[in-house]
C-alpha cells in the first residue's frame, strides 16, 4: 500500500521524464519548511534532480540496479517507532557490563539524551539545534556538494534530512559511544534520511559505533549520510554495522576529512539487509594523516552488498590501509570497489589494499576491483585481490584430524575473517559481531566454543 | 590391523597405484621406501581418505572395517592418523583449538565425554615438552609461520595427543636436521606398543636407524616390488633403488 501524495508537478529542470521516485522526492522537498540551511538544500535538490537516480551506467553503480526502487513513490518514514525500543537488549552490540553510552535515532530522528546520559568529552547537538546556533559552521561542514555518482544519494539527504546528530569530541574519551539507528517503517514505501556529523577536536580520541537495526515488519529505504572531520592528532575508531532484515535496502555514505597526524580506524560490517550499499570516501588532507579501513562483507540468501571505498592521499607522508574480506553464500553477491588516488605532491604516500573473497556456493558471486591512480612520485602503493573457494588442502587437513566437515568449513570461514576481527579494539563489540557472524555459519554451536 | 589387497588409484586421470598388497599387524612398524614419484605419498593420502584421489580397484580393511567406505574424518576417529609430508598452514585457526577439536571428535565417536579444558592444556604442555616445542606454539595459528622442522614436530605432537591405532607418517623425516630427527624419532618410538602399528613412508634409510622397522617394502611404479626385514633398507642404501627395479625385471 503506497501512501498517496499530492499531484506532483514536473520540475523545471530539463531532465528526461521522471520516475515515480523522483516525483515523490520532489513532493517531499516541496513539503519541507525552510530553515537556515535552505540555500544549501536548494542547491543540493536541484543538482540531484538534474542528475537523477544513479543507473548501472554510472561507474560505482555497475552492480546495483535501482530500477525497482525508482518505480516507488516514497513518503517520509514516521518520526517515531511503534512500540518500545530497547537499545540495551538484544539489539545491543555491547554487553551489559560494558561502560558505554548510547544515543538513539529512529528513522533519522535523534532522541536527545537526558543530562545524565551525557559523556564527558563529547558534546551532543541535534542538527536542528546546530542549524539554529551556527548555520554557517554547519553549512561549511556539509560543503562542498559533490556530483560524483557515489555521492548522488547524499545530495538528496542534504536536501531532505529533517534532523540528525552533531557530535563534537573535545577530549580523550575512553567510553565507546553507540548510535543505535532504528529503522521502523509504516508499511508503505517510506524513506528515512539519517544524518550524522562528527567532529574530533585536535588531540581528542573516541570510539563511535553506528549500529543499524530494524524494528517491525517493514523497513524504510535508508538513505543515510555521515561526515567525519578529524582535526590534528585526533584519533577515532568508527564502526558501522548493518544488521537489518532481508527486505531492507540501505544506501549509506560516509565521508571523512583528516588533518595533520590524525588516525582514523574504520570498520564497515555488513551482516544484514537485502541491499546494502556502503560507501566510504576519505581525504587525507594533511601530512601524517593515517587511515585503517576494514570491511567485512557477508552475502547471504539473495543479498547484494555493494561496497565502494575511495581514498585520496592529498598530502605528503599520508598512509592508508584497506582490508576487505567478503564472503558470499547461496545466491548472494558481494562487490568491493576500492580506489586509491595519490594527488600530485603527495610524496611518500603509502597505501595498501588487501581484498579477499570467499565463495561458499556455486551461485554466489564476488566482484572485487582494487584501483590505483597515482599522480605523485616516490609513493609506495600495493594492492592485491583474490577470490576463491575454501582451500581443499586446509579442509582435508582438518578432516584427517577427525573434525567433521561442517565444523571444518565454518572454522575456515571464521579464520578467513580473522584479519578484520582482530583489528577491533572494543572487545564486546567484537564479540557481538562475531556472534552475529557465527550465527550465519553452519556449525554455530562448535564455533561458539572455539572462541 | 590393516589389510590392503590389490589397491589401485588414480590422481588427475593418471594411474599412480597399480595393485598394492600389504598387511600390517598390530605391534608392527613397517617402512615403505621408494624413489620419488613411486606412489608412496599417494598411498598415504588414499589411506587417509583424500577425496580427489580416485580408487579404481582393490580393497582396504582397517580392523575388519571397509576403510574405503569411510569418510576421512571417520577414519581419523576410528584411529587412523596421517602425518603429512607438507603440513598445511591454517592462519586464524589456533593450534590448540584444532587439537582439542580433533581429540573431542574422537572421544565423542567413542562415546566418551569431552576433555576438560584444564586437563587438556596440561596434556598439551607435557607433550610439547617431550617434543621440545616452544611455548609460542600455544598461541599461533595451525603451522602458521612454522619452519619445516617445526611443522614435522607438530605432526608428531598431534599424533601423541590423538594416540592413533595406526599412524602413517609420510616423509616425516624429510627436511629435519639430526637433532630434530632424534626428537621426532623418540616421539614415534614412544607410541610403539603391541596394540598399535606405524607405517613410515620414507625416501631415506636414515630414519630407520632411529625407528627400527619390522618390515621394509620397496614401492616403485605403483607396486610393491620387494619386501623384507631391516636389512633390505640397508641394502637399498648401498645399491640404490635401480637395483630393485632391475632385479624385478630380471
Amino acid at each position: 500500500m503506497n501512501m498517496s501524495m499530492q499531484s506532483p508537478a514536473p520540475p523545471q529542470s530539463p531532465a528526461p521524464p521522471q520516475s515515480a521516485a523522483l516525483r515523490s522526492f520532489t513532493a517531499q522537498w516541496r513539503a519541507r519548511t525552510a530553515d537556515s540551511l535552505s540555500p544549501l538544500r536548494e542547491q543540493a535538490m536541484q543538482r540531484f534532480l538534474k542528475l537523477g537516480l544513479p543507473t548501472t551506467r554510472d561507474e560505482t553503480w555497475r552492480y546495483t540496479n535501482l530500477r525497482a526502487l525508482s518505480a516507488k513513490t516514497f513518503v517520509d518514514a514516521p518520526f517515531k517507532a511503534r512500540g518500545e525500543i530497547e537499545p540495551n537488549a538484544s539489539l545491543s552490540l555491547l554487553g551489559k557490563s560494558d561502560r558505554a553510552a548510547s544515543l538513539l535515532m529512529v528513522n533519522g530522528h535523534p532522541f536527545m539524551p537526558a543530562a545524565d546520559g551525557l559523556i564527558n568529552g563529547i558534546e551532543i547537538y541535534s542538527l536542528r539545534e546546530a542549524a539554529r546556533l551556527d548555520p554557517k559552521a554547519l553549512t561549511r561542514l556539509m560543503e562542498p556538494l559533490s556530483d560524483a555518482d557515489q555521492r548522488r544519494w547524499s545530495l538528496l539527504n542534504t536536501a531532505l534530512f529533517v534532523d540528525g546528530l552533531y557530535l563534537k569530541i573535545t577530549a580523550q574519551v575512553a567510553t565507546p559511544l553507540v548510535i543505535l539507528h532504528v529503522s521502523a517503517g509504516s508499511g508503505g514505501d517510506d524513506i528515512a534520511y539519517p544524518r550524522v556529523i562528527i567532529e574530533a577536536a585536535p588531540g581528542s580520541s573516541a570510539t563511535i559505533i553506528q549500529h543499524h537495526v530494524a524494528q517491525g515488519e517493514h523497513t524504510p529505504l535508508n538513505n543515510s549520510d555521515t561526515h567525519i572531520v578529524l582535526k590534528q592528532d585526533a584519533r577515532l575508531e568508527h564502526y558501522r554495522v548493518y544488521a537489518t532484515g532481508a527486505d531492507a535496502a540501505h544506501l549509506d555514505s560516509l565521508t571523512v576529512r583528516q588533518e595533520k597526524d590524525s588516525r582514523f580506524k574504520q570498520f564497515t560490517i555488513a551482516l544484514g539487509g537485502g541491499l546494502v550499499r556502503p560507501s566510504l570516501e576519505v581525504r587525507l588532507d594533511q601530512p601524517g594523516a593515517a587511515l585503517d579501513s576494514y570491511s567485512l562483507l557477508v552475502g547471504h540468501a539473495d543479498r547484494l552488498v555493494d561496497c565502494v571505498n575511495i581514498v585520496t592521499h592529498g598530502a605528503p607522508s599520508t598512509t592508508s590501509s584497506q582490508t576487505a574480506r567478503a564472503i558470499a553464500s547461496d545466491a548472494s553477491r558481494v562487490v568491493f570497489n576500492s580506489k586509491v588516488i595519490v594527488d600530485t605532491g603527495a610524496v611518500h604516500a603509502q597505501s595498501q589494499q588487501s581484498c579477499r573473497g570467499l565463495l561458499l556456493s556455486p551461485t554466489a558471486e564476488i566482484d572485487t576491483r582494487p584501483q590505483l591512480e597515482i599522480h605523485a612520485d616516490e609513493v609506495k602503493c600495493a594492492h592485491g585481490a583474490t577470490t576463491g573457494r575454501l582451500d581443499p588442502d586446509m579442509l582435508f587437513y582438518m578432516l584427517s584430524r577427525g573434525i567433521d566437515r561442517e565444523t571444518a568449513q565454518s572454522l575456515l570461514v571464521y579464520a578467513f575473517l580473522a584479519d578484520v576481527l582482530t583489528g577491533m579494539s572494543v572487545a564486546s563489540a567484537r564479540a557481538a559481531i562475531e556472534n552475529a557472524l557465527i550465527a550465519q555459519l553452519p556449525d554455530s554451536q562448535t564455533l561458539r566454543n572455539f572462541r | 590391523m590393516l589389510k590392503i589387497i590389490d589397491l589401485s588409484a588414480r590422481v588427475a586421470g593418471k594411474d599412480i597405484l597399480r595393485g598394492i598388497n600389504l598387511q600390517v599387524n598390530a605391534g608392527e612398524v613397517h617402512a615403505i621406501m621408494g624413489p620419488n614419484g613411486s606412489g608412496k605419498s599417494t598411498l598415504a593420502q588414499v589411506l587417509a581418505g583424500r577425496e580427489d584421489y580416485e580408487v579404481t580397484g582393490g580393497s582396504v580393511t582397517f580392523e575388519g572395517r571397509d576403510l574405503l567406505a569411510m569418510r576421512a574424518e571417520e577414519r581419523a576417529r576410528a584411529g587412523l592418523f596421517l602425518g603429512f609430508q607438507y603440513p598445511v598452514e591454517i592462519p586464524g585457526v589456533n593450534n590448540v583449538y584444532l587439537l582439542k577439536a580433533a581429540l573431542n571428535a574422537k572421544r565423542k565417536a567413542a562415546g566418551e565425554p569431552e576433555v576438560d579444558a584444564y586437563e587438556f592444556l596440561t596434556l598439551i604442555r607435557q607433550k610439547m615438552k617431550f617434543m621440545q616445542m616452544s611455548e609460542s606454539f600455544l598461541t599461533r595459528g595451525v603451522n602458521e609461520g612454522f619452519s619445516g622442522g617445526e611443522k614435522k614436530r607438530n605432526e608428531v605432537l598431534q599424533m601423541l595427543v590423538l594416540e592413533p591405532k595406526l599412524a602413517i607418517l609420510d616423509e616425516t623425516d624429510s627436511g629435519l636436521d639430526i637433532d630434530a630427527l632424534k626428537v621426532v624419532s623418540t616421539g614415534v618410538n614412544s607410541l610403539r606398543d603391541p596394540k598399535r602399528a606405524v607405517v613410515l613412508v620414507t625416501h631415506y634409510q636414515r630414519l630407520l636407524d632411529y625407528i627400527v622397522p619390522d618390515r621394509v617394502h620397496v614401492l616403485s611404479g605403483g607396486k610393491i616390488l620387494k619386501s623384507g626385514d631391516r636389512s633390505l633398507a640397508q641394502e637399498l642404501e648401498r645399491r640404490g633403488y635401480d637395483w630393485v627395479s632391475e632385479a624385478e625385471v630380471a
